[in-house]
């Protein structure tokens, strides 16, 4: 871990990261609201027959209760993208970018070696990730005490829900930053973690939508993350675990590839 | 005897089938300013990337201040300084939150930012603007602070006075001559033969990925022909079996030139031209009994042993 990286890594990234905290903070604050104001409504029309059932579980999240609630604000496309700002975007651009510009090159003329530039930057994209993750459940938990549904929550299970999303899109950073080591360009480094996300993404939401497609969300990371499970008290420890071997691999694979790679002069 | 700032033996980078770099032996001395010249895509940036571990040598070693390229490189980055071609400065922060930030990076005192700074005029003003509104020269001129504000042993340069106008390139040759004095090795590359020619002990030139040549500056230059024109009162001399000297021209009598070349300027009934390589003395000699009315020697220049060098190496 490299002190003076780390910092200014984090000065680079402070307006930005305060931006996407806000955001994610008014998101997650307004899905309680909605839930306290209208989920008696939604859930009457889902009763009525007129939505398919598979409806009312988007992913794990809906709005007939404040645990589905706060769910559908980790799932919900807005809270992804955000997140991925600096889960996918961040750590995508962490390498392969400073590579492409031709300031990877100033940067690692000093004695730091590869493997702290990365673990610096690996530290760096979790931070970020916990922050916005955290930022996501103060807005939730500001909702909910808004709406004045406040004890319908277990505020003992946050620290646990706010783990699992730090360590899903943590595995996500892992893999953005195993993307920008492999590559020298930016392009290819987003594209692969985009498309890795894109397509888990896509899984998971037409598993929950589709009971044919419900055999391919093990496969996407986004089944591990259980916000409702965990708020109920019925999540497992083995989803913690998936992610975590996640995050293993992806590290093993920035660790092998990065300090063995050439680094010829920026073109 | 002077200790070795940097040693390569047999140093090959490979790309596949593409040989950038084939079994380069090179050895600069500490205290020395060493020119690395050779054109575009001769093999200059990467044996300095392999010298700064940023490449895997294919085959071969090096090492720099006694510490070996592959295994103990951010050893040797800590006690070298490097500005690299064409540099890229983060654009978002100021001169002067670059150069800390670079500094802290680097984990030494930044010593000598301040001298520096003041030698290439850049003022505290300059320094809080950010770097994005540099202009290129700028831009050069905050590479070199931070190559040499820790006060590096070895400071290795990559085409340092690219985008410097002249006033700042004798500011930096200044520097150099500090530097020199002081004991500290400059490796250096560049394109710019007259600055090697005026800073540089040493030289080496590099071919399609081999060493050409290793040389002293000055040594190189005394090999070096000299173009030589003389006006005699009379008849020119026969100076074909003098030492050194070649591609004689001289009068016909009919106001034209005779002679392996033709290379224009002024021709007259007793005009001779020449080159002249090594020691003068025999030619000197040879021509000081036969009234000579005018001389023009023209000094050997490194372009032209450059030059010499690389044709000599495609012949």
């Amino acid at each position: 871990m490299n002190w003076a990286l780390f910092w200014q890594t984090c000065r680079f990234q402070r307006v930005r990261l305060a931006l996407v905290c806000v955001a994610l903070a008014v998101w997650g604050f307004l899905l309680p609201v909605i839930y306290a104001r209208f989920g008696s409504q939604f859930s009457a029309l889902l009763n009525s027959g007129l939505l398919p059932k598979e409806f009312a579980n988007f992913g794990g999240g809906d709005v007939f209760s404040l645990p589905g609630s706060i769910a559908l604000s980790f799932i919900h496309p807005i809270a992804i993208i955000l997140i991925s700002v600096f889960a996918i975007g961040f750590s995508s651009a962490a390498v392969a970018g400073e590579r492409e510009r031709g300031t990877l090159e100033v940067a690692l003329a000093r004695p730091v070696s590869r493997q702290t530039f990365y673990f610096t930057l690996l530290m760096a994209s979790w931070v970020f990730v916990a922050t916005t993750i955290a930022a996501l459940l103060a807005g939730g938990v500001s909702g909910s005490m808004f709406a004045g549904v406040a004890g319908e929550l277990a505020f003992e299970r946050l620290p646990l829900l706010w783990v699992n999303g730090v360590i899903l899109f943590g595995a996500f950073a892992a893999i953005g930053l195993a993307a920008s080591v492999s590559f020298d360009r930016l392009p290819p480094a987003l594209g692969w973690a985009l498309g890795i996300v894109i397509t888990m993404y896509v899984m998971q939401v037409l598993g929950s939508l589709w009971p044919a497609a419900e055999i391919l969300q093990p496969y996407s990371l986004f089944y591990y993350l259980k916000p409702k499970p965990i708020l109920t008290g019925a999540a497992e420890p083995s989803d913690l675990a998936v992610l975590a071997l996640v995050i293993a691999l992806a590290v093993a694979w920035a660790l092998v590839v990065f300090p063995r790679r050439d680094l010829a002069a920026p073109s | 005897m002077k200790q070795t700032a940097i040693e390569t033996l047999g140093l090959t980078k490979r790309y596949g089938e593409v040989r950038a770099l084939e079994a380069i032996d090179l050895l600069v001395r500490q205290g020395e300013v060493f020119g690395f010249l050779g054109p575009n895509g001769a093999g200059k940036s990467t044996t300095i990337r392999l010298l700064l571990g940023f490449l895997h040598p294919s085959a071969g070693s090096a090492r720099v201040l006694g510490l070996d390229i592959v295994h103990e490189s951010v050893a040797i980055r800590r006690r070298i300084g490097y500005l690299p071609g064409g540099i890229a400065l983060y654009d978002t922060l100021t001169g002067e939150q670059l150069l800390e930030y670079l500094g802290r990076l680097t984990g030494r005192a930044s010593v000598r930012r301040r001298e520096w700074c003041e030698r290439l005029e850049l003022s505290a003003t300059t320094l809080k603007r950010l770097v994005r509104d540099y202009s290129r020269g700028m831009r050069q001129k905050i590479g070199i602070v931070q190559a040499l504000q820790h006060d590096p042993e070895l400071a290795i340069l990559d085409e340092p006075s690219e985008g410097l106008d002249p006033l700042m390139q004798r500011a930096f040759y200044d520097i150099l001559d500090v530097l020199k004095r002081e004991g500290r090795t400059i490796f250096f590359s560049s394109h710019v033969l007259s600055e090697v020619e005026r800073v540089c002990d040493r030289v080496a030139i590099v071919r399609q990925g081999k060493l050409v040549a290793v040389e002293e500056t000055a040594a190189l230059l005394s090999r070096q022909k000299r173009n030589v024109q003389i006006r005699f009162t009379g008849a020119p001399p026969r100076l074909d079996s003098v030492p050194g000297v070649s591609a004689i021209e001289r009068s016909n009598g009919r106001g034209g030139l005779e002679g392996p070349r033709d290379t224009g300027g002024p021709k007259g009934p007793h005009y001779l031209r020449c080159r002249v390589e090594g020691d003068m003395r025999p030619f000197l000699a040879a021509i000081a009994d036969a009234g000579v009315e005018d001389l023009t020697i023209e000094p050997a220049r490194l372009e032209d042993a450059f030059l010499e060098l690389y044709q000599g190496g495609h012949q």
